[in-house]
């Protein structure tokens, strides 16, 4: 038994796996963002839907109808909601360049608060600080259809030329996209809920899948550290792909090595046929991941305080 | 000398309710939090990010300690940890709720500038007769009054007679008040704006749906299939035409409906969810350790 399974409950029931494989994944994007600061040329895909923002910028431009933004419904600041921030950030500074109007809806008061200050940065950044309005950027209610019906009256009363939806959206990704498609909006939207990611991609013009969203901002300002972090990630994917190859193979060897004898009644003899395991936690990968040791007695002297005041 | 080895560690975290030391520990956050918060202000640009920086790193820090520093095993309440390693993973988890609870209070400050957020823009609609300044008008009203019932349908029920209030027979105006305002009208408000999802979903399924390409006419004819085995009569009627087909046969018995839309599900969709659920979690570690470590700059500089 290792030591941090001796002492550590965390280790028993997940086992040293779990932090073994992170700690190799962020060596890979710490690695990847080294290469890319000193100045590796790495290369990021194209991708369809974030090509697509510079065009629904220009086309409220042309239209001369403020574009929407939605963070998502987090419950609090998260990775998500900053990546969608980050995202919207650039949405925000191209939006100032053409003197287009924003309006950004947030679920979350933490949300709205760094969005807030962000995007007021993104025009101070441009010194178009005059063109900011701080009322663009708003909470409207942290409750998620009083968000949906608030949302979708904004969307219909100031006819949103276009619409970014990105971010964690759960049963009102629909009602957003429908009442933006009714307006005839160009929409932009990813949802890192993959239940709805398919009402997205039915409504939507452009929809980032998975985890494409994280790459947006690296893919839109070509940062090297984003960029390299998004190398980090394909590495990290092409790592998890070996390991469900090595798992397959592993557990089918596994499998077709037990072998049990049965009657054959062509024959009339008993022959060896391989024999599945009945209960998959006996497989070598699930032990590596989730080990499920058994329960652990310690010896530890009381302490008598705590005795006390429990009695 | 090393602390963590003293039998008995005095526990900064979990001070007992009401007692001097966990006054004296609100009392200090307090004071160093309005210390933070004014050093944050006065101080120059250039050094405030990396304060930010340093306290996001340690706040970051602890969750990752968390996760890696051994837990101790099995430790009841009226157990004392036996060495180092136990004190420092007790200590650690010790922390959890109140670190979660300073989250919380940030989180609780952040709710008044949202309100503050929803004031301005209202009260100045409202003020200035803009278009649909009825709307703001009971938009107000509403946060208001909510607020004010909702309240003190709470303050009459503690204390001891507060479980009699689970009788409507002895409810007074705040209880009925708020019973009108929350199940009477938010929570009908928001099953209507979850109903209307319903007609959502055909309108975009009509338009998702419709043969333009090939990947449509897939998705349509999966779609069918899938929808199909989830109607019993249909699921039956073909099942059963399949059975008396196939006579025995197992590798027609794999044509019954439920066992195509099953294999649809457990072939296609899983394995897709599942690659999706990858590369959103990886994103989400690159993100997260982005802004542990503060290497990203915010802004999305073009």
């Amino acid at each position: 038994m290792l030591i941090a399974e001796a002492v550590g409950q965390q280790y028993r029931e997940t086992g040293w796996f779990g932090v073994l494989f992170t700690a190799i994944l962020v060596s890979f994007l710490l690695i990847n963002i080294q290469r890319a600061k000193m100045g590796k040329n790495l290369y990021i895909r194209r991708i369809a839907g974030l090509n697509a923002i510079d065009e629904a910028i220009g086309r409220a431009t042309e239209m001369g109808r403020p574009v929407l933004m939605v963070p998502g419904l987090s419950d609090n600041v998260n990775a998500i909601a900053v990546q969608a921030i980050n995202i919207f950030a650039y949405v925000s500074r191209l939006a100032a360049r053409f003197a287009n109007p924003i309006l950004l809806c947030c679920y979350n008061a933490a949300v709205f608060t760094l969005a807030q200050e962000v995007i007021r940065d993104v025009y101070q950044e441009e010194g178009l600080l005059d063109r900011f309005d701080p009322d663009s950027v708003r909470f409207v209610s942290d409750r998620q259809f009083a968000f949906a019906a608030g949302v979708s009256g904004l969307i219909l009363r100031e006819q949103t030329a276009a619409t970014f939806f990105l971010g964690e959206f759960y049963a009102e990704a629909l009602i957003f996209a429908e009442t933006a498609n009714s307006i005839g909006a160009i929409q932009v939207a990813s949802s890192t809920e993959a239940t709805q990611t398919p009402f997205f991609i039915a409504a939507c013009d452009y929809v980032l899948i998975g985890d494409e969203f994280y790459a947006a901002s690296a893919y839109l300002t070509r940062q090297p550290v984003l960029v390299g972090s998004l190398v980090g990630q394909d590495w990290s994917k092409l790592l998890v792909i070996a390991l469900i190859l090595f798992g397959t193979i592993f557990n089918t060897i596994t499998v077709q090595s037990k072998t049990t004898k049965a009657w054959d009644d062509d024959n009339g003899v008993y022959k060896d046929v391989s024999e599945r395991q009945s209960d998959p936690k006996q497989s070598f990968i699930q032990q590596l991941a989730t080990p499920f040791l058994p329960k652990m007695e310690v010896e530890r002297p009381k302490d008598p305080e705590a005795e006390a005041s429990s009695k | 000398m090393n602390l963590f080895l003293q039998s008995k560690v005095p526990n900064f975290w979990a001070q007992p309710f009401n007692s001097q030391g966990i006054w004296m520990g609100v009392l200090g956050g307090l004071l160093v939090g309005i210390l933070i918060f004014l050093g944050l202000m006065f101080m120059p640009a250039q050094f405030r990010r990396p304060v930010v920086a340093f306290c996001t790193f340690i706040g970051g820090a602890y969750w990752v300690l968390l996760y890696i520093f051994p837990a101790p095993i099995d430790l009841q309440k009226t157990e004392m940890p036996t060495g180092p390693v136990e004190s420092i993973g007790k200590w650690l988890t010790d922390a959890n709720p109140v670190v979660v609870s300073i989250s919380g209070t940030v989180t609780a400050f952040m709710l008044g500038l949202g309100i503050f957020s929803l004031l301005s823009i209202h009260l100045k609609r409202i003020s200035r007769r803009q278009k649909d300044w009825a709307y703001s008008v009971i938009l107000l009203v509403s946060l208001v009054s909510m607020a004010f019932f909702g309240y003190a349908d709470y303050i009459s029920r503690q204390g001891p007679d507060g479980t009699k209030l689970d009788l409507q027979a002895n409810w007074g105006f705040v209880n009925y008040g708020r019973d009108l305002l929350f199940d009477g009208l938010l929570q009908q408000m928001d099953a209507a704006m979850f109903s209307v999802i319903a007609f959502y979903i055909l309108s975009a399924a009509y338009r998702a749906f419709r043969i333009r390409s090939i990947e449509a006419t897939i998705l349509l004819s999966t779609a069918l299939l899938v929808i199909l085995s989830l109607m019993g009569a249909v699921a039956f009627v073909w099942n059963d035409a399949v059975k008396n087909m196939a006579n025995g046969n197992d590798f027609l018995m794999n044509f019954q409906l439920t066992e195509i839309a099953g294999w649809i599900r457990r072939t296609f969709e899983t394995s897709s969810l599942r690659g999706i659920a990858f590369g959103v979690g990886i994103g989400a570690l690159a993100m997260g350790l982005r802004i542990w470590l503060s290497l990203e700059r915010t802004g999305g500089g073009a």
